[in-house]
């Protein structure tokens, strides 16, 4: 089955290029040239990935993404002329997966994609970073939190339940839970969940994690300001205590 | 070109013409005081003699009117006041009570009206100081008597007068002067504000203003001179928010190109002149991009750093990011770090730019890295990249620094021409300096000081 793009962007030269460069690689690519159109694209079809422009005329960038993130779960890539670390951080906590700012090489999106696609195996995400937790790895239900729900991770289903309650997880959300869940009780620091979630480890893109961790809070946490499950560890990066 | 004596400043023109001004009042007043107190002291001499020499003469003239009595003996008989001497003029004979100065002499200038039956005074020089005579015409026992008074009382009291009165003058031009110079410290005093507020913006600080006054003498320059600094700062902003805003418009399109381009540099079916037409297409797209991100550095570089960016990095991390990108990481290995606990606080995406385009420098137009280390020493460290090149020569080690200046003014058309003003922009937002020197053993040697942060800050 083909991977489907879409792309929305208001730029009908840049739009089109993109079309072509991802078509080659073998992407079925949908394109869009304002909110609307792609709104009605992501729910009428099947949509894996999207490439989404910030600045449009009408319905923006952001606004879109809002409206998108219940409709599906497929990671969203912003494509932004826009380098302001608020812009990042807005269209990140908006719902966005990651963020690339023009002039890109189309290389670096194409890895951002391959990134983003690629659902972790369960084996192969027991196995990696370092040495798992008895127990807790090789059960593809964790518990995360007994005391209050409890909170229950389902890694082969990909969903979060708490009590009855459904609590739905981006792609993002979910891969960056994993990695946790896999490594409970000890530190990881933002660059090794960087590498792990998003593949790489550039300096700057570090607020991506912090940004990510605070949208899993407002899932995991029954009060997001005061964390007891996914915990900041000053200095050194974030730690789930499962309970 | 001769040189003309530097013009007096404002402030001295004031303070000499407050001392001038002060010193001719001081003068006029003190002659006319000198001029009336010697008036009035004279007369009152002159009133005090008369007095004097008359009761003396009827003294003198009792005397001679007693039968047997010689002049001598009449001179005798009178006591003279201090300093006074009498000469009795009688058939020809001259008779004094002293015998310092002949009465023919002495009494000369009142001896015409005594002659002529009448009493008279005047002033002789023959004496030191003058002294006042007084001729009486005696003609009951046929004589003229005179008293010579030398007037050095009043000498001494005319002399005091006029040291007090000089030394008053002279006080009086200092005081003056120190007057003027006050009042000129005073009236300058806006300028010196004004000129330290021009001095701040001139080094950068355009939030500078004047603070408001409610003297009217002053408003207007106030209001002037901050309506001139808004209006440059707006002209400043105006002009990075031009290039900014171009640099900012050519992102999509040049995304196009570089995304078709790929699409190109993928196409099988090209014959060689088209492959080496996409070569050069790519080469230079990249050099573009390169330049792009260069202006949108510097413009979002000038628009200040956010203190929220500020985040205490370790040197050591600083350095190993900037090489992970260069062409020889293997370096790292080579380069003696300054172990943990060395940490400056940095924009770090900011820092790490700079230090990779010290880095590419080295590269691009030094001959080669040679090597990086970085030093900590007192409250600072000193980040050096050396190269292999032949050096940066002193005359150029400013320049260089600057917007798209080359070394040697040669184009070597791999670089924007701005990656080290970007290194210069960054480095000062963080409070350290950068500066060129030569390496011993050849080469150039870029050194980033940059102020060490607190210890024992850690990063949340």
């Amino acid at each position: 089955m083909t991977t489907r793009v879409l792309v929305l962007e208001d730029d009908v030269a840049l739009r089109t290029s993109l079309r072509l460069v991802l078509e080659d690689d073998g992407y079925e690519v949908a394109e869009a040239g304002d909110a609307e159109a792609a709104l009605e694209l992501v729910g009428g079809t099947d949509v894996d990935v999207m490439l989404v422009d910030l600045m449009l005329g009408g319905v923006d960038g952001f606004t879109f993404i809002r409206r998108a993130r219940p409709l599906t779960e497929a990671p969203i890539v912003v494509i932004s002329a826009r380098d302001g670390v608020e812009d990042i951080v807005s269209a990140l906590e908006a719902g966005a997966d990651d963020y690339v700012t023009k002039p890109f090489d189309v290389a670096e999106v194409q890895a951002r994609l391959r990134a983003l696609l690629r659902r972790p195996a369960l084996a192969q995400a027991a196995s990696a970073p370092g040495e798992p937790q008895d127990g807790a790895a090789a059960a593809e239900v964790c518990v995360l939190d007994a005391e209050e729900g409890p909170l229950v991770f389902d890694r082969a289903a990909a969903h979060l339940r708490r009590g009855e309650r459904e609590i739905h997880l981006t792609m993002t959300e979910y891969k960056l839970l994993m990695v946790l869940s896999e490594n409970a009780g000890r530190v990881l620091s933002r660059a090794a969940l960087l590498d792990h979630v998003w593949d790489r480890g550039f300096f700057g893109d570090e607020r991506i994690v912090d940004v990510h961790v605070r949208r899993l809070r407002k899932k995991l946490e029954i009060d997001p300001a005061e964390p007891r499950t996914l915990v900041t560890v000053r200095g050194l990066g974030y730690r789930l205590d499962t309970r | 070109m001769i040189g003309r004596p530097a013009r007096p400043g404002l402030r001295s023109s004031v303070t000499a013409a407050f001392a001038l001004g002060a010193l001719l009042l001081s003068v006029l007043l003190s002659v006319g005081t000198y001029v009336s107190a010697r008036q009035l002291l004279l007369e009152q001499r002159e009133r005090t003699a008369l007095r004097q020499a008359y009761a003396d003469a009827a003294l003198v003239r009792d005397g001679l009117a007693t039968s047997g009595t010689s002049v001598s003996e009449a001179l005798g008989a009178v006591a003279p006041p201090a300093g006074a001497s009498m000469y009795v003029h009688r058939r020809g004979q001259w008779y004094s009570s002293s015998l310092d100065q002949p009465g023919e002499a002495l009494t000369a200038v009142v001896r015409p009206t005594v002659d002529g039956g009448s009493a008279g005074l005047g002033w002789t020089g023959r004496t030191d100081p003058h002294a006042v005579v007084v001729g009486i015409p005696l003609p009951s026992v046929d004589a003229q008597y005179f008293e010579v008074s030398v007037a050095d009382e009043l000498d001494a009291t005319l002399r005091t007068l006029a040291l007090a009165l000089a030394v008053c003058a002279v006080l009086t031009t200092l005081a003056g002067a120190a007057l003027g110079r006050a009042a000129s410290g005073r009236v300058l005093s806006p300028l010196r504000e004004v000129t330290g507020a021009a001095t701040d913006i001139a080094a950068g600080d355009l939030g500078r203003r004047l603070a408001d006054t409610d003297d009217p003498d002053l408003s207007t320059l106030v209001a002037s001179f901050n309506q001139m600094v808004d209006a440059l700062h707006e002209r400043i902003e105006r002009d990075a928010r031009f290039a900014a805003d171009v640099s900012h418009e050519l992102r999509t399109p040049l995304t196009t190109l570089t995304t078709s381009l790929a699409l190109l540099q993928r196409a099988r079916d090209l014959g060689p002149p088209s492959q080496r037409a996409v070569e050069l297409m790519a080469d230079e797209l990249t050099r573009f991009r390169r330049a792009l991100e260069d202006l949108l550095a510097l413009g979002r570089l000038e628009s200040g750093i956010d203190e929220a960016d500020l985040v205490v990095t370790e040197v050591d991390e600083l350095l190993r990011h900037a090489l992970a990108t260069s062409s020889s990481p293997d370096l790292l290995r080579d380069t003696p770090g300054t172990g943990p606990g060395t940490s400056v606080r940095v924009d770090r995406p900011q820092m790490v730019r700079a230090l990779v385009n010290l880095v590419r420098n080295a590269e691009l137009h030094g001959g080669g890295l040679a090597d990086v280390r970085a030093v900590a020493e007192g409250d600072h460290v000193d980040i050096v990249v050396r190269d292999r090149g032949p050096g940066v020569p002193p005359t150029e080690r400013e320049r260089i620094f600057e917007r798209f200046a080359r070394a040697g003014g040669t184009k070597t058309g791999t670089g924007s021409g701005l990656g080290l003003s970007i290194v210069a922009e960054t480095v000062h937002r963080h409070g350290g300096k950068v500066w060129c020197a030569s390496a011993d053993g050849g080469g150039a040697e870029f050194v980033v000081r940059l102020p060490l942060s607190d210890t024992g800050e850690v990063p949340p």
